[in-house]
C-alpha cells in the first residue's frame, strides 16, 4: 500500500470513529450505519461483478436467507451467537447451490438465473406465512449483546456495524490482492487463455460466488440485527438492483467504489427522499450523469481526473528498449 | 520409446464440415515438428483439439501416455501441455510481470489462496522476472502489455509459454506480423529452448520454419497428406502442389 493510500485509510478510520461525536443525532448515526451495512452487501456482490465479471441480480436473497434463519433460531431459543453462525453457514451452503444453478450459463443467462433464484427466495419468503410471517414480515426478539455489550442505542449499534464492516473491508482486500484474486481478475478479462495457463475457471467463479454470499450474508445479517425486522421487500428485484447500482455507480473493480455508491445511494434514498417526492428519478438522473461522464464510475473517474491534472505538465516518459533474448 | 504426442485417428466436423479427418501423427520426446498446410487446412483446429479447447468427435491424443480426450484444458496443462496463440490472448491492463506471474500460478496450488499476498510472493516474481529476461524483456517488466509493441507481445507469448517449463509447446504462427528483424530474434530465441521441451509449431514463414523444423506434417482439407523429415516434404511433389507452389 503506498504512503498515500495509508494516509487516507488512517484520515477515514479516525473519522469513522469519530463520527458519532460528530453528528450526534441518532437519525443520521443510524444512517451512518445504514451506509455501512450496505457497503457490506455492495462490497459482497463486487467481489463477483468487479472482479469476476459477474453480474448478479439475486444478491438481495442472502439477506433473507441469512435473516429468516437467524430470526427463526433466535425465536426458537437458540443462543444469539449460535444463530448467527447457523444462518451464516446455511446461507454460504445456499450460495453454493445458488452459483453450481447459476454457472450453468455465461452472461446474460447467468444474469437471468441469478434474478430467477433472488424472486424465489422472495416468494418462499412472501409465501410461507407460517414460517416468515409473510408480507407482515417477521420480528427478531432483540439485537444480540455480543461479549455482554448492550447494542440497543445507536452509537453503540453504529460502533458494532463498523468493526463488521472493518474486518469484511480487510478480507475483501486481501481477497483482491491475493493470488486467487488474481486468478479471478484474469478469468474475467481471458477465461480461454486461463484455461491453457492452468487454472480452473469455473471452479475459480463459483468459489467466487461463494465467498461473495457469505460476505452478503453478513450484511444481510447485519440488516436484520439493525431493522429487527425482516419481510419480504427486503429480498425483492428492486433491493438486488440497488444493491447492484451501488457497485456500478462507485465504479466496481475497486474496493473504495461500492462503498462511495453505497453511501450515495443510501443518503438518497434516507434524506432526498424527505425533501423530494421522486428521489427515484433523482437516483436515475444522477446514475445517467455517472456513467456519461465517467462510464466506468466515480472512484475511478475521480482518480483517472486526478492523475490527468497531476500529470498535465509532466512529458511522456519513453519506453525502454527491448534488450536481445538470451 | 513412448512419443511426447501421440494422436490417432482424430476427427472433428462443424456440422457438415469436416475440419480434421483420420489426423494420426506422433512426436517423439525432444522433436521439433513443423505443421503446414493453406488456410483452412485445419491446423489450429488440431491445436484446438490437442489442448481441449474443442471437443474431437473420435480419436485419440496422449501426452507421454495419458489420454487427453474427455480432460479438461487446465489438466492438461498440469501434465506438461502449453500453447500460444495465432491472435494474441494476453491481459493488456496488467503489465507484463503480472502476465507471466498468472502463467505461474496456473500450475502453483497457492492459487486458490484468497488470504495471501501475491505481490509478497518474492520467488514468483523472480521466476516470472527470469522468463522475462530470457525472452529479452526483462527491463519491460513494469511496462502494462497495451503499451508494447506487437513483437514484444509476441515475446510476452513465449515468455509465459515457457515459465510453466512444458514437456510440450504448441506454437501457433509465432512470427506471424512480426518484422523481419523480431523474426530473427524470435528464431534465435526458438533455437534457445532446451531439448526437453518438445515443440509443434505451425508457421507459414518456411525459411524460418524449414530452418527450425526436423520433420513436417502437411495437412490439407483436415487430413495428413504428407510427413517426414524435411528433405522428403519438401521433395515431395504433393507438397509443391497444395502448398509450396512451384
Amino acid at each position: 500500500m503506498s504512503r498515500g493510500n495509508i494516509i487516507a485509510v488512517v484520515i477515514a478510520a479516525v473519522l469513522l470513529i469519530a463520527l458519532p461525536r460528530i453528528i450526534t443525532h441518532e437519525f443520521y448515526i443510524n444512517m451512518a450505519s445504514q451506509c455501512l451495512i450496505f457497503a457490506i452487501l455492495a462490497l459482497s456482490l463486487n467481489l463477483m461483478l468487479g472482479f469476476g465479471g459477474m453480474v448478479s441480480l439475486g444478491h438481495a436473497a442472502y439477506i433473507g436467507v441469512a435473516g429468516y434463519t437467524c430470526i427463526l433460531l433466535t425465536i426458537a431459543g437458540w443462543h444469539p451467537l449460535l444463530a448467527a453462525i447457523a444462518a451464516l453457514a446455511l446461507s454460504t451452503v445456499i450460495a453454493g447451490v445458488f452459483g453450481m444453478l447459476s454457472l450453468r450459463a455465461p452472461g446474460l443467462g447467468f444474469l437471468m438465473i441469478t434474478l430467477a433464484l433472488g424472486q424465489i427466495v422472495w416468494g418462499i419468503a412472501y409465501r410461507a406465512n407460517t414460517l416468515t410471517g409473510g408480507d407482515n414480515g417477521i420480528r427478531l426478539p432483540a439485537r444480540p449483546e455480543p461479549f455482554g455489550i448492550n447494542i440497543t442505542g445507536a452509537p453503540a449499534f453504529y460502533y458494532f456495524t463498523l468493526i463488521v464492516f472493518a474486518v469484511a473491508l480487510f478480507g475483501m482486500w486481501r481477497f483482491a490482492r491475493s493470488p486467487f484474486g488474481a486468478s479471478l481478475m484474469g478469468t474475467r478479462d481471458q477465461p480461454r487463455r486461463m484455461r491453457m495457463l492452468g487454472h480452473n475457471v469455473w471452479m475459480v467463479q463459483w468459489l467466487t460466488f461463494v465467498i461473495a454470499g457469505f460476505w452478503g450474508s453478513v450484511g444481510g445479517l447485519m440488516f436484520v440485527y439493525y431493522n429487527v425486522f425482516l419481510s419480504p421487500h427486503a429480498l425483492t428485484l428492486q433491493q438486488s438492483a440497488e444493491i447492484l447500482l451501488m457497485s456500478i455507480l462507485g465504479g466496481a473493480s475497486s474496493l473504495t467504489g461500492p462503498i462511495v455508491g453505497a453511501v450515495i445511494i443510501t443518503l438518497i434514498k434516507n434524506v432526498a427522499s424527505t425533501y423530494v417526492e421522486r428521489w427515484n428519478t433523482l437516483l436515475g438522473a444522477i446514475f445517467i450523469a455517472v456513467i456519461i461522464f465517467m462510464p466506468l464510475g466515480l472512484v475511478p473517474g475521480c482518480r483517472a481526473l486526478w492523475l490527468r491534472w497531476r500529470n498535465r505538465n509532466r512529458p511522456k516518459s519513453p519506453t525502454p528498449a527491448a534488450e536481445p533474448a538470451e | 520409446m513412448t512419443p511426447a504426442l501421440a494422436i490417432e485417428g482424430l476427427n472433428k466436423r462443424f456440422g457438415g464440415l469436416p475440419a480434421t479427418r483420420n489426423v494420426s501423427l506422433h512426436v517423439m520426446p525432444g522433436e521439433r515438428r513443423l505443421i503446414i498446410g493453406p488456410n483452412g487446412a485445419g491446423k489450429t483446429t488440431l491445436f484446438n483439439l490437442i489442448t481441449g479447447d474443442l471437443t474431437a468427435d473420435t480419436g485419440s491424443v496422449k501426452l507421454f501416455g495419458h489420454e487427453l480426450v474427455g480432460m479438461p484444458t487446465e489438466k492438461r496443462v498440469h501434465l506438461g501441455l502449453a500453447r500460444t496463440y495465432q491472435i494474441l490472448t494476453l491481459f493488456p491492463k496488467e503489465t507484463l510481470l503480472h502476465n507471466v506471474k498468472l502463467a505461474l500460478l496456473g500450475l502453483d496450488p497457492v492459487r486458490w489462496n484468497p488470504w495471501a499476498v501475491l505481490s509478497a510472493r518474492t520467488a514468483m516474481t523472480e521466476a516470472a522476472h527470469a522468463a522475462l529476461v530470457q525472452v529479452g524483456l526483462g527491463r519491460s517488466a513494469e511496462r502494462i502489455v497495451a503499451e508494447t509493441s506487437y513483437g514484444e507481445r509476441r515475446r510476452l507469448e513465449f515468455a509465459m509459454a515457457l515459465a510453466q517449463k512444458p514437456k510440450v509447446l504448441l506454437l501457433d504462427e509465432p512470427l506471424a506480423g512480426l518484422s523481419q528483424e523480431e523474426r530473427k530474434t524470435l528464431s534465435t530465441l526458438l533455437k534457445t529452448i532446451p531439448r526437453d521441451v518438445t515443440i509443434v509449431m505451425i508457421e507459414h514463414d518456411m525459411d524460418t520454419a524449414l530452418e527450425f523444423a526436423e520433420r513436417i506434417t502437411l495437412l490439407h482439407y483436415g487430413e495428413v497428406i504428407v510427413e517426414g523429415s524435411r528433405a522428403e516434404v519438401v521433395a515431395d511433389p504433393r507438397t509443391r502442389e497444395v502448398y509450396l507452389g512451384d
